[in-house]
């Protein structure tokens, strides 16, 4: 097949215009497209309202078509508990009986913990969430690694909040819209997070990797301090993200840190609470950083 | 039986459908509209469904739109994906202009061509969008682009089957 003939408009002065002027109308778009990219890049707040709305809108499509999808989970999903119920069953009463244990071995150390609190008169910090809210949708076409949470600035919700699920912590908010926001996870790669090992006390940092796994390492150099199971938590360091909350359990060792698998996977959670930063302070900090960025 | 001969079949009078002129530039944003898909994917693998079809469209015609038509669509695209504002104006605009170029010099255009012209299309792109990642934060190494690159160079035959049946149809062939 011979080449198309492309843009060749014959005599027509007429379309030999039109042709012209399109073309100048296509390296203007490229013009002003780069200046809007490096706009992006340099301060990105200033397209917050656009990409808010944009949120907003299409937030509808999002739920919907996520509701459906877990519909058709559930459907499936309980077609194969039903399966095999004997076995699942049998298996549930032992695990009963284990958090049982579990349970009133935590009551004591509340108790124990609220005693001994009491008696160096420190104050509880309440830790109420701002608003619950469901993962209707990820950025699953680009390097970057976003959720979409369906709950917005109607809500409560602001840039900088921590989102974390039952499991541990899922992100905080990048952009939020009226009725829906966008969440940078942990396991992106600009996503750092002062954190602990949980057994030792350690401080780490965990960095994001991009393929649903981050990448954890000691503050200070030494001896590996990680062990093969080890559960990472926050360490409200930079005053963020509340302390104690898990971010990752280590699944591998390398040379001087190891690698983690977040504890809440988003996929996997049916709802997301989004908290109060836990130092106000730092959501100001966090949002000119986000700017200068 | 004359009576049967004078029927159309529908073989007649059929011209282009209504609209004709916008279907194209439609399916395109119906393919960027497909990251509103309820996945929540642990990595991003997954091809970038409007590029696509764009330069499915464009290796199929040239005047399937005007060439400034791709800055308009790639700001739809940036706000469906959540890409960064002005990434895939400047990409997809820059794309137009160089497959008019590529027009220009051309001679011959058949299958294997039109798939490898595709293939350093989306190798383009991916590592721009590669580039921008690292520019806003998120250096990751460029081996996590290359399922991503696989998948849509693989791919792009189906989207090229796409958009030349929907142009028989919007043409009313």
């Amino acid at each position: 097949m011979a080449a198309p003939a492309g843009p060749r408009p014959g005599w027509s002065r007429r379309a030999q215009y039109s042709l012209f002027f399109g073309f100048i109308a296509a390296i203007a778009g490229l013009l002003v497209g780069l200046f809007m990219l490096v706009l992006s890049l340099v301060a990105p707040a200033s397209y917050s309202a656009v990409r808010g709305a944009a949120l907003d809108v299409t937030a509808p499509i999002r739920v919907g078509l996520s509701e459906v999808a877990a519909t058709f989970e559930g459907l499936v999903s309980g077609a194969g508990d039903y399966w095999d119920a004997a076995r699942q069953n049998e298996k549930l009463k032992a695990e009963r009986t284990a958090l049982r244990r579990h349970l009133i071995r935590a009551q004591a150390i509340l108790q124990e913990n609220g005693q001994l609190k009491a008696a160096l008169n420190l104050r509880e910090r309440s830790r109420e969430s701002v608003a619950v809210g469901r993962i209707v949708g990820s950025s699953f076409e680009s390097p970057r690694r976003f959720a979409v949470l369906s709950v917005g600035s109607s809500d409560g919700v602001a840039p900088g909040m921590p989102v974390r699920t039952a499991d541990g912590l899922v992100g905080r908010v990048t952009e939020a819209g009226r009725i829906a926001s966008r969440v940078l996870l942990v396991s992106d790669r600009s996503n750092i997070v002062p954190a602990r090992i949980l057994r030792t006390g350690v401080p780490v940092i965990s960095t994001g990797r991009g393929d649903g796994t981050v990448d954890i390492r000691p503050l200070e150099v030494g001896r590996n301090p990680f062990r093969r199971g080890d559960i990472i938590v926050t360490s409200g360091t930079g005053g963020l993200y509340p302390p104690l909350v898990p971010i990752a359990r280590v699944i591998r060792l390398d040379d001087d840190g190891a690698l983690g698998r977040p504890m809440a996977d988003p996929s996997q959670a049916s709802f997301a609470m989004v908290e109060r930063q836990f130092e106000p302070e730092a959501l100001a900090v966090a949002a000119s950083a986000e700017g200068d960025r | 039986m004359v009576r049967a001969a004078l029927q159309t079949h529908g073989r007649l009078n059929r011209g282009p459908r209504k609209g004709v002129t916008i279907i194209p530039a439609a399916s395109v944003i119906a393919f960027s509209a497909l990251a509103l898909l309820p996945v929540v994917a642990e990595r991003g693998g997954w091809p970038d469904f409007g590029f696509l079809m764009l330069i499915a469209w464009r290796l199929l015609r040239a005047d399937a739109w005007p060439a400034w038509w791709a800055a308009p669509l790639g700001f739809a695209n940036d706000l469906l994906v959540g890409t960064p504002i002005g990434f895939s104006v400047a990409l997809w605009t820059a794309v137009m202009l160089a497959m008019d170029l590529v027009d220009r010099r051309t001679e011959w255009r058949d299958y294997w061509i039109e798939w490898a012209m595709a293939a350093v299309l989306i190798l383009a792109a991916e590592a721009a969008e590669w580039k921008v990642a690292a520019w806003s934060g998120a250096p990751v190494p460029f081996t996590h682009m290359l399922p991503s690159i696989i998948v849509s160079i693989l791919a792009f035959p189906l989207f090229a089957f796409i958009a030349s049946r929907l142009d028989r149809w919007r043409l009313g062939q």
